[in-house]
């Protein structure tokens, strides 16, 4: 029975209503720190129930270093690994069992801004979690674009391949070929549900709305009451016809930019290396052609040959920088693009209609 | 050590000096050559003249030499003992007999199996140890001469078998052999009588004359520390060679004299200060023209030799003596016409008798080579001043000699000229072109005044009756003339790093004397820059201070542009110390060899040639904010113009200065010209007008004040720039007037300024010259989401060819690599195919990617395929 559970992969994750609120107050709260708390829930038949969420403790960070909001963010970034907050963490689940709440811990959440959630920081936590617990995910709330209007909350998971690459920290590119493991293969989304109660619906269902003007006449018959336009509660909002373009783009486009720098810099390091490998390598045939002529000239003088693999010792070749954060960069680029092509999507429609049909003749 | 002896106190004088006569008198020539090698050759080197003392006692003159020795025996033998120990001589000895009887038979058993590689260097150590144990008659030990004679014979057998054998030796065999026969033959020599008797009769030689006791070794000779007051008090005193003999000075001497000197030259534990002594004697006693000028040209080569020892320069007074003693040579071969030194004149061998002039020639040539003097005297002078400090009066002493150098290159020019008057002494045109060289160098960095002053001196020093060719008398007064003439002679001459030289050293003076546009089109037209870097480093350093020279030529011009243009390679490298050479730079991270430490040292310049480094900086800071500050307005924000960086340095130094929290009043060049350019960008002109002016050391440059109102003029119209690049944005339209007032500035400039940059395209604005207003256009700048996608798409064009690139790396070229037509079955063919047809579309490929602005390129090709 619990083999069975076990082999059912996770197909998708259902947030309840609760812990979406959590999570959004946290994140929107220290806004432009990184948050990150922990979600328990449990899954049944391959779908993530996750039912409640908590925040971990914010380090105070006192001392006034020359870096200080940088310190506080990637100590909140780091928090779902670090050791005091594994101890926290297990000490408040024993303590949500007391009042009967789900015990099991699924995984963690991130705040981010405009996607930019993919960094070493966030695999290494993510790995942290699944290689304890295969069915774990990270939940990530986008600040900047919540704000805009519509939620924006992603379940990520890392690949198996990626899981098994990381295990043995190997990237590099004979590697990568051999695994044909690309930067698309890192990270996997799991659809997202966000479920309500019952009780929650019929209260939504409930709400009470203000009236459109504040003196209501009152009815004059019975048909009037019948008649009664009983409005839908909670109604959509009119902030997902917003044309303003601007600062969302002109952000991403920033972030982009900034993507394709530090691809440079990973390429020049790339290129660096390589350069130095083949100076090395050219140094070894030189030393080994020169040890075959002596070999040779000793063999003619019937001597004993020297050793020819002596060359291992003599030269060191440089090792081959990682590629992993290469791939992670690509991947945010790819998130980045993808971001843009949504949104762009989206507004060119809008346009189009704006043009076309919505422009009054 | 000295050769000086007290005459009166030491017999041996006498018998030295009869000894002296009879090698002068009955011996032949060979012999008293010997006889001099030996004075001259080294004292220290004892085993080297024992052999010598061995030698010569075959010949007859054993018995003087010994009772020579004799004389002295008492304090030689202390000494001996004090050499050999008190207590153990005999013991030390007997070790020393116990290891050749060792080595002996080492050789013997070498013989037995014909091993000659052991034998060859048994017979070497053999050879090192006997010279400790010969007596002093030069005998060797019998035992060796036993070996050495058996040795000779075995040899001489194996010689005769291998000529009639076929079978060879072995490489190290017969190697060992050769340095047998050269080592016998030559060690034989030594002991040939000795040898001879063992041969007659080896029993007989083997037991006679064991008992004898060794004859004390061959005594040092006891010198003298020469004092002062021996030169100068003769009469007391006779100048004694090496082993006591007396050095007579005649006239008929000098050339045996000479020819010692010179054969000891370059050799180790030479005393060159004794031997410049006995040259002076010998200048003194001279009394033919021809003898006067050999014994002052190896005086002088004798001096420099003093110079010669690693980094130290020679000292001043041997340099003021040596330039005396050229300046003396070149009066005498002004006087003696019928006598040249010329280089390609063939050497005199005879030293009994002068060389007279042959029958039919004109000239009695001497070998040598004047030009090599005077660049050595210069280079000297040079060194010299390089290790005196700058600051004290004894480097202005040693400045003031560059006077009389200049004299003496001079007349050696005038010299020259004279001699290839005569197209029969074939004086090559190198010579001249060497010496108008130097004669450029010492005057291309001064200004005129002091040329003047330079040339009238040297005018007065030649008589009046000589006149230059090449610089004529009468047009003495016109340094830019002479300067001009010189570089032209050289231009017409000569070719190579000269005929480079030359011209930038015309380019530094014209630049000196501010005629900036002569001296850039000379320098755009010599084409130097693009060859400068074959050049030798001395002539790179000179092209970089000339590039200076210019650039802060351009300066006082007023024309900033090109002035931070040119000093923009020297100044931006942050490097200028070492790029002028003018002082080392500690570098932090590289290694540096003492050996190229050493060499860097020796091109330093001077101090008195130097350009000042800290007026340099000010310059180029002063030009590089007038250039960079409406350069920082007109960018702002936006990302894609920000790469466009005029000087690296200077807003390196102004983030620098940004950063600061706390910035109090300017001290130094650079705090100024930072409080300036934030002034300036401010809109502050009035105030950086003020910080600019109160910079110290414009006072170094001529004429301050012209500059510093030059300078008020640029930051006036610089920050008219600034002010319109970062307020254009708020303004719809600006009254002309009102911009003439703010910035002080006359309205036709101001209209002058704003058409300049409406018609560069920096401002989207237009001038309305009936209002007399700028009426500004709005919405013609990007915005800034604009700008950020047009660096967005030049980002993927470049990530395109990069990888564009690599892919073409990959597969040499070959597009067809990546196509898909091929599919999985043909493989192994289709990538042969591919391979093979590859240099041919990679041909075409590239000129596509070349043709248009975005191409598929190879990735295209394909996607296509």
């Amino acid at each position: 029975m619990v083999d069975a559970q076990k082999d059912v992969p996770i197909k998708s994750a259902q947030v309840e209503a609760l812990v979406v609120m959590k999570i959004v107050k946290h994140c929107s709260s220290s806004f432009p720190t990184t948050a990150t708390g922990s979600i328990v829930g449990m899954d049944t038949n391959g779908v993530l129930e996750i039912t409640n969420a908590f925040a971990f403790p914010t380090v105070e960070v006192t001392n006034t270093d020359s870096h200080q909001s940088n310190d506080a963010s990637s100590l909140a970034a780091a928090a779902p690994r670090a050791k005091a907050n594994i101890a926290y963490q297990s000490e408040m689940i024993r303590h949500l069992k007391e009042v009967n709440v789900d015990a099991n811990n699924v995984g963690w959440y991130t705040s981010a801004t405009m996607g930019n959630f993919i960094n070493l920081s966030f695999i290494e936590n993510q790995y942290h979690y699944q290689r304890e617990n295969n069915k774990t995910v990270a939940l990530v709330h986008d600040v900047s674009r919540s704000s805009q209007g519509a939620l924006s909350l992603r379940a990520f998971k890392l690949s198996a391949d990626f899981m098994t690459a990381y295990k043995e920290a190997k990237f590099t590119t004979e590697s990568l070929q051999k695994s044909k493991l690309t930067f698309k293969d890192i990270i996997v989304e799991v659809p997202l549900i966000v479920h309500n109660s019952h009780l929650l619906t019929s209260f939504l269902h409930q709400i009470p709305a203000l009236p459109d003007n504040p003196e209501i006449p009152l009815p004059t018959s019975l048909d009037d009451i019948r008649r009664d336009p009983a409005r839908a509660p909670a109604h959509p909002s009119f902030d997902s016809l917003d044309l303003s373009i601007d600062p969302f783009l002109e952000k991403t486009c920033d972030l982009l930019l900034d993507s394709i720098e530090s691809h440079y810099t990973d390429l020049n390091n790339h290129q660096y290396y390589q350069r130095q490998l083949t100076r090395e390598q050219f140094k070894i045939t030189q030393w080994q052609t020169k040890r075959k002529a002596e070999n040779a000239a000793r063999l003619a003088a019937k001597q004993q040959a020297l050793p020819e693999d002596e060359w291992q010792r003599l030269f060191k070749l440089p090792q081959e920088p990682s590629r992993l954060e290469g791939m992670l960069n690509a991947r945010q680029v790819e998130q980045y693009s993808k971001q843009v092509d949504g949104f762009t999507a989206n507004i060119t429609a809008k346009m189009f209609a704006v043009r076309g049909n919505l422009l009054p003749e | 050590m000295s050769r000086f002896f007290r005459g009166g106190d030491d017999s041996s004088t006498e018998s030295s000096s009869d000894e002296e006569e009879l090698y002068s008198g009955s011996e032949d020539e060979a012999e008293k050559k010997e006889a001099k090698a030996e004075d001259s050759s080294s004292e220290e080197d004892d085993d080297e003249a024992e052999e010598d003392e061995s030698s010569d006692s075959d010949t007859g003159a054993q018995k003087k030499g010994l009772s020579r020795f004799l004389l002295d025996q008492d304090s030689s033998e202390s000494e001996e003992e004090e050499i050999e120990g008190t207590t153990k001589v005999k013991s030390a000895k007997d070790k020393r007999h116990d290891e050749l009887e060792a080595t002996i038979t080492v050789i013997q058993n070498g013989q037995k199996i014909s091993d000659w590689g052991s034998i060859a260097n048994e017979l070497d150590k053999l050879n090192r140890q006997v010279v400790k144990l010969q007596d002093a008659r030069g005998k060797a030990p019998k035992p060796y001469i036993k070996c050495v004679a058996e040795l000779e014979d075995f040899m001489n057998e194996t010689i005769a078998k291998q000529k009639v054998t076929p079978k060879k030796m072995n490489a190290t065999n017969a190697r060992g052999l050769n340095a047998v026969k050269q080592r016998i033959k030559k060690g034989n020599k030594d002991y040939q009588d000795q040898i001879d008797a063992f041969r007659k009769n080896s029993d007989d030689f083997m037991e006679s004359d064991e008992e004898v006791a060794p004859a004390p070794k061959v005594p040092k000779v006891r010198f003298h520390e020469p004092t002062a007051d021996e030169e100068g008090d003769d009469s007391g005193f006779a100048v004694v060679g090496k082993g006591g003999r007396v050095l007579e000075f005649t006239p008929e001497s000098i050339f045996k004299h000479l020819r010692s000197i010179m054969e000891s030259r370059g050799k180790k534990n030479t005393d060159r200060l004794e031997q410049i002594k006995i040259m002076e004697k010998l200048n003194k006693v001279a009394d033919t023209p021809y003898q006067k000028i050999r014994v002052l040209m190896t005086l002088v080569s004798a001096r420099f030799d003093l110079g010669s020892g690693g980094a130290a320069s020679m000292p001043v007074e041997h340099w003021k003596a040596a330039e005396g003693e050229l300046a003396a040579l070149l009066r005498l071969l002004d006087t003696e016409k019928d006598h040249v030194v010329i280089e390609n004149a063939e050497e005199w061998d005879d030293d009994e008798k002068a060389p007279t002039i042959a029958e039919g020639e004109k000239y009695l040539k001497i070998p040598g080579s004047i030009v090599s003097y005077i660049e050595r005297l210069d280079d000297e002078l040079t060194r010299s001043l390089q290790s005196i400090d700058p600051h004290t009066s004894e480097y202005i002493e040693r400045l003031t000699d560059e006077g009389s150098l200049y004299n003496i290159i001079f007349q050696g020019l005038l010299y020259y000229e004279m001699l290839r008057k005569d197209a029969s002494l074939e004086v090559p045109q190198e010579s001249l072109n060497r010496i108008i060289q130097r004669r450029l160098d010492h005057v291309y960095f001064k200004p005129a005044q002091v040329v003047k002053i330079l040339e009238e001196n040297c005018w007065k020093e030649v008589p009046s009756n000589v006149n230059s060719v090449i610089t004529p008398r009468t047009e003495q007064n016109d340094a830019s003339h002479l300067i001009n003439v010189l570089c032209n002679y050289l231009f017409e001459n000569s070719d190579g790093i000269i005929r480079a030289r030359a011209m930038l050293c015309q380019i530094y003076f014209l630049a000196l004397h501010d005629e900036y546009y002569r001296a850039r089109d000379m320098l755009l037209t010599s084409h130097l820059q693009e060859n400068i870097a074959n050049f030798d480093i001395n002539s790179q350093i000179l092209y970089n201070r000339t590039l200076v020279q210019v650039g802060l030529c351009a300066f006082r011009k007023g024309l900033v542009y090109d002035a931070q243009n040119t000093l923009q390679e020297i100044c931006g490298s942050g490097r200028q110390k070492e790029l002028l050479a003018q002082g080392v730079m500690m570098q932090r991270y590289s290694q540096v060899t003492p050996e190229q430490e050493r060499l860097e040292k020796q091109r330093q310049l001077p101090f008195h040639m130097h350009i000042n480094l800290e007026l340099l900086e000010c310059v180029y800071l002063t030009c590089s904010m007038l250039l960079e500050i409406p350069l920082l307005a007109q960018t702002g924000s936006s990302p894609d113009v920000k790469k466009r960086v005029i000087s690296k340095t200077y807003r390196r130094m102004l983030e620098y200065h940004e950063r600061q929290i706390f910035t109090g009043p300017p001290e130094n060049t650079r705090d100024h010209v930072m409080q300036a350019s934030k002034a300036l960008a401010a809109g502050e002109w009035k105030k950086a007008t003020e910080f600019i002016h109160n910079i110290k050391i414009w006072e170094l440059m001529p004429n301050t004040d012209n500059i510093k109102s030059l300078l008020a003029k640029q930051i006036q119209e610089e920050g008219l720039r600034t002010y319109l690049f970062t307020y254009a944005p708020f303004y719809d339209t600006l009254s002309i007037a009102t911009l003439s007032t703010m910035f002080e500035l006359d309205t036709r400039k101001v209209s002058a300024v704003v058409s300049k940059m409406i018609s560069h395209e920096e401002l989207a604005a237009a001038l309305d010259q009936v209002t007399e207003t700028v009426i500004f256009r709005k919405g013609v700048e990007l915005s800034r989401l604009q700008s950020l996608s047009l660096t967005l798409a030049d980002k993927a064009s470049a990530l395109i060819e990069t990888n564009e690139r690599t892919l073409e790396q990959r597969t040499q070229g070959s597009t067809n690599a990546f196509s898909r037509k091929d599919g999985r079955g043909g493989q192994r063919g289709g990538g042969q195919r591919g391979g093979r047809g590859g240099a041919r579309t990679g041909g075409n490929t590239q000129r596509q990617a070349g043709g248009t602005q975005f191409t598929g390129g190879a990735l295209g090709a394909a996607v296509r395929g």
